[in-house]
This record gives C-alpha cells, sequence and structure tokens, in this order.
C-alpha cells in the first residue's frame, strides 16, 4: 500500500488508520522550540462521518487510504431504499445501500449525477451536487397579506422528498434551485 | 445559467483579493517602521549590528532542525544557515563585543500557521551579563513591539507539575503516556515506540504551551540538561538544568535565550551527541563547523544570547493569526 510521510499531509488527503479510512479536514505543524515536531490533524472517519484529533511525530507515515471518487448517473431506486448508478463512460452499474445514502436519500433524483466515494471497492459515501434543481411536490398556496405580516416564507416538499423553506410565491409544481448544503432556497428557474 | 453564476464568482474573488491587499500592503508598512525600531532598540544600547553570511562550508547541527542544502557549482554544496549563531560566536571570540543580527535563516520542513521555511531572526549578545538580567533585555525587546506587557517567570520543572500534574524528572515512559491520555491528547498508535524526550516534548507543545502567557508574557526557564542545546549547564538540587529560557505570549514561542556554552569539549561532544541521533533519526549527515569549535578553543567569553523570532512579533502587534499575513510572501506564495 502506498505511504504519505507528515510533511505530505494536507487538508483532504485520505489516509488508513488502525484498518479505517479517514479524510484529513484540516493539518497542523506544531514544533515548540528547537524540539521535536508534531503534524496535528484533524480526521474525519469516512464511514461514520466522526471527527477525530491525533498528533503525530514528524516523519511518521501513513498508509495512503484505496480511496476512489467516481461521478456516476443516478437510474433509480429499488423497494429498499438501495440506489442504483451507473458511470457514464463504462456503463458500469453499482448498488449502494440505504445506510450508506443515509440522509441524502432526500436529493436523489434519476438522471442526476453524484459524486461516489469507493472505500476498496465498496461504495461509503453519496455526495449530491451543491446545487440542484426540482419541482415542488407539496406547499400550501401563498396567502394574501402573509407579506406583510413579514412572513414570506413557507414549508415545501421537493419531489425528491427533501423539506425546504420557500417563499410564498413559488406553488406546486414550479420548478426551484437548491443549495443542497443547507437546504435553502436559491432561486426559482 | 452557469455562464451567470462564473461571473458572479469571477468578481467575487476580486473583491476579496483587493480588501486581502490592503491589509496585507499596511502590514508591510508596520514591517519596515518595526524593523528600524528594533535597530534603534540595538543603537541606543550601543550593540553593534553584523551582517554574517546565510550560506556556509558548514552547518549548525540540530536533530530536530533540517538544514537547507545549496549547490554553488557542480557537485559543491553549501548549507543556508538556520541562526547566526556559530559565526556570531566565532565574531564574538575575536573580540568584537556586544552585537546583534537581524536577518532571513532558513529551516527546511517547517511550515504552517506560525512557521516559514525561510523567517527573520533577530540574534544578539551580551558579554558578562548576569542571566537574570539578560531575560530582561529580552522581555523589553518584546515589549518594544507588543507594548508594556508584565512578565512572569516559571521554571520548566514547575510548568510541566503545574499544568500537566506530573514530574518529568522521575516519570516512565508509560506514566509520559499515561498522563497524556489524561489530559484528552489524541496520539499516534506509534506513540508507545516514543522516547520519554519526545513524550515530554509532546506534553510541554499540547498541554502546557497552550497555558503559557495567556494575558502577560511568560518566562519558562531552567530546561532539563537533555534540553540543553547551547545552553550551559547547572547543577539545581537533585536536577540537572540547562541555563536555557523561553518567552512565551498567548501559548506561542517568541524567544530562545542561553547562557552560552563556552566548554569547547563539551560543545564538541554535544555536537557529536546531535550528529548521532541524527543518524539514528535516518536524517542527513552535516558536517561538524571546526571553525566554530576552533572559536571556542580560542576562547569565547562568557556572555548570553538570544533569538527572537521578529514576524511573530509583527504578527501579535497587528493581532493576526498567521504568518503569511504579515510577510509579503509565505513559501507557498513564493
Amino acid at each position: 500500500m502506498p505511504q504519505i510521510n507528515t510533511n505530505e499531509f494536507r487538508a483532504g488527503v485520505k489516509v488508513e488508520i488502525d484498518g479505517e479510512p479517514y479524510a484529513m479536514v484540516n493539518v497542523e505543524f506544531v514544533k515548540p522550540g528547537k524540539a521535536q515536531p508534531f503534524t496535528r490533524v484533524k480526521l474525519k472517519h469516512l464511514k461514520t462521518g466522526r471527527v477525530v484529533d491525533r498528533t503525530f511525530k514528524s516523519g511518521e507515515r501513513l498508509d495512503v487510504a484505496d480511496v476512489q471518487d467516481l461521478r456516476m448517473r443516478m437510474l433509480y431506486a429499488e423497494a429498499d431504499g438501495a440506489v442504483v448508478f451507473m458511470d457514464d463512460n463504462s456503463f458500469e452499474q453499482i448498488t449502494v445501500s440505504p445506510t450508506v445514502i443515509g440522509e441524502n436519500k432526500q436529493w436523489m433524483l434519476e438522471e442526476v449525477v453524484y459524486e461516489i466515494t469507493i472505500y476498496k471497492g465498496e461504495p461509503i459515501e453519496v455526495v449530491p451536487p451543491t446545487f440542484m434543481e426540482m419541482k415542488i411536490a407539496e406547499t400550501a398556496p401563498g396567502l394574501r397579506g402573509d407579506s406583510s405580516s413579514g412572513r414570506v416564507l413557507k414549508p415545501a416538499v421537493t419531489e425528491s422528498g427533501a423539506k425546504v423553506q420557500v417563499p410564498i410565491f413559488i406553488d406546486e409544481g414550479e420548478k426551484i434551485k437548491i443549495d443542497t448544503r443547507t437546504s435553502e432556497y436559491v432561486s426559482r428557474i | 445559467m452557469h455562464a451567470m453564476h462564473f461571473v458572479f464568482a469571477s468578481r467575487k474573488q476580486i473583491i476579496n483579493f483587493m480588501g486581502d491587499i490592503h491589509e496585507k500592503l499596511a502590514a508591510l508598512k508596520e514591517r519596515a517602521s518595526c524593523l528600524r525600531l528594533v535597530r534603534e532598540f540595538f543603537f541606543d544600547r550601543d550593540l553593534l549590528e553584523v551582517d554574517c553570511p546565510a550560506i556556509s562550508h558548514a552547518s549548525s547541527i540540530d536533530q530536530h532542525i533540517d538544514v537547507m542544502r545549496v549547490e554553488m557549482d557542480q557537485n559543491r554544496w553549501a548549507y543556508l544557515h538556520t541562526s547566526p549563531e556559530y559565526k556570531i560566536k566565532r565574531l564574538l571570540a575575536a573580540g568584537i563585543g556586544d552585537c546583534y543580527q537581524l536577518s532571513h535563516v532558513y529551516r527546511s520542513e517547517e511550515s504552517g500557521k506560525l512557521h516559514n521555511p525561510e523567517f527573520t531572526m533577530l540574534e544578539w549578545y551580551r558579554l558578562g551579563w548576569e542571566f537574570t538580567l539578560f531575560m530582561e533585555e529580552t522581555l523589553d525587546l518584546i515589549r518594544l513591539m507588543l507594548g508594556l506587557l508584565p512578565a512572569s517567570f516559571i521554571n520548566y520543572r514547575t510548568a510541566l507539575k503545574t499544568y500537566a500534574g506530573i514530574d518529568y524528572l522521575h516519570a516512565t515512559s508509560s506514566e509520559l503516556l499515561a498522563c497524556i491520555d489524561k489530559h484528552g491528547q489524541q496520539v499516534s498508535s506509534d506513540a508507545q515506540n516514543w522516547d520519554k524526550e519526545t513524550l515530554l516534548q509532546f506534553l510541554m507543545s499540547a498541554v502546557v504551551e497552550p497555558h503559557l502567557g495567556k494575558d502577560q508574557l511568560l518566562v519558562l526557564h531552567d530546561y532539563p540538561a537533555s534540553q540543553a542545546a547551547l545552553a550551559r549547564t547547572r547543577q539545581n538540587g537533585d536536577e540537572t538544568v540547562a541555563e536555557r529560557f523561553e518567552i512565551y505570549y498567548q501559548g506561542i514561542e517568541l524567544a530562545n535565550g542561553y547562557h552560552e556554552l563556552t566548554d569547547v569539549n563539551e560543545q564538541r561532544q554535544r555536537l557529536y551527541k546531535e550528529q548521532e541521533a541524527r543518524k539514528t533519526m535516518g536524517k542527513s549527515h552535516l558536517p561538524i563547523d571546526d571553525n566554530f569549535l576552533a572559536a571556542l578553543e580560542k576562547g569565547l567569553p562568557p556572555c548570553c544570547g538570544v533569538a527572537v523570532g521578529f514576524d511573530r512579533l509583527l504578527m501579535l502587534r497587528l493581532g493576526k493569526t498567521a504568518l503569511t499575513d504579515v510577510l509579503p510572501f509565505s513559501w507557498e506564495e513564493a
């Protein structure tokens, strides 16, 4: 397995520690006076998302995690919640389990291209595009006078099942743009 | 749609850049006036400015400081100084008297918020001064840039007892590991193999340092003999201590000073020891500077010396948190 030295540690680098995959979130070089230098790293567990701190003696080496990021198009969801994706170039298909999809279930739309992290041949994370365009499936009609009372947003549910706050002038069936990081409405399409 | 988005993003970047550049230019002007302030400080105190070369045939030897090598011409290599210490000591032995140097120094593999591989070091020496008086002068120089901050003193052993709850002199490696764990510090699984010195230095940097100099300057002094570097040692009860000090402010190390070692035999032994340690660590071999040892042989007058990180002082003066903010270009941008 290829290894990297502490001086190659950078945010975003994916490593394997005690058989578990982590991504470096933050890397800090610590050197007290003329003493031994250390590298302090914030690591995010790629499967659980848990963040841990770990300090290494400078010069230590870590295994690079066998991780690949693939861009794959969603084909369909199966009855049990698993989702099938396809690589547009190789036509290779993979099935991602509902546990790995997790909270991103609300952003799953057929034909959209997602970033899928593969670790040792297994998908471990599905990341939706930052901005997605989708139809409003459910929302109450905007009531006249609401804006004057200062209430300018109302709850809505999108075709993918995401719950978002939209401006009162948005009606069912309209298409909007959403920031998937914050679930915030961006604009009407 | 995409084109619109792109235009918006790039305009935002330009605005951000303009904001940064104004602050950067202001920092560089402050940098220039501080360089002048420092020179005036030493002019008023009658110290001579010296300007020893950055490139040398031999290098300083320290197991934790990595030296940069430069190719002079084909297959002839030289070293960039990591501090002007050896050269200044040659001048002191030759009789130059109290002096200082304000120059760029170079350290390989040191890069981070508080480190840059090339940085500005202020180093000065006082002949025949008491160690405590010299600490006071160093505090005065720091106050010149950070304002009239009060200062307190603590020795290394007490600092570890107070903030980490351990007596380093009698602690075993496993006790130090347990102490690291007790303070919630997660270390590499390889830490089981770290030697006592490494564990001690980790405790110091991770557990003790954040407490040092929170709202006033703090002088940490009387280091373990194992960390003497180029300082003389003395017996203090059951402990051999090095007459070395560091000054901290807001957990950041600003100065490293010594009551200088003048014994040439002891100095030679320490250089060999560092060379041996580098070999064990698989680091590059560095040649011993015979001219430096010859100067000590001839006779280095009793003196105190200190090195101060000029960029860090400027950073704190301007309320910044990274060296990048006060350098014209950090290593990443250079």
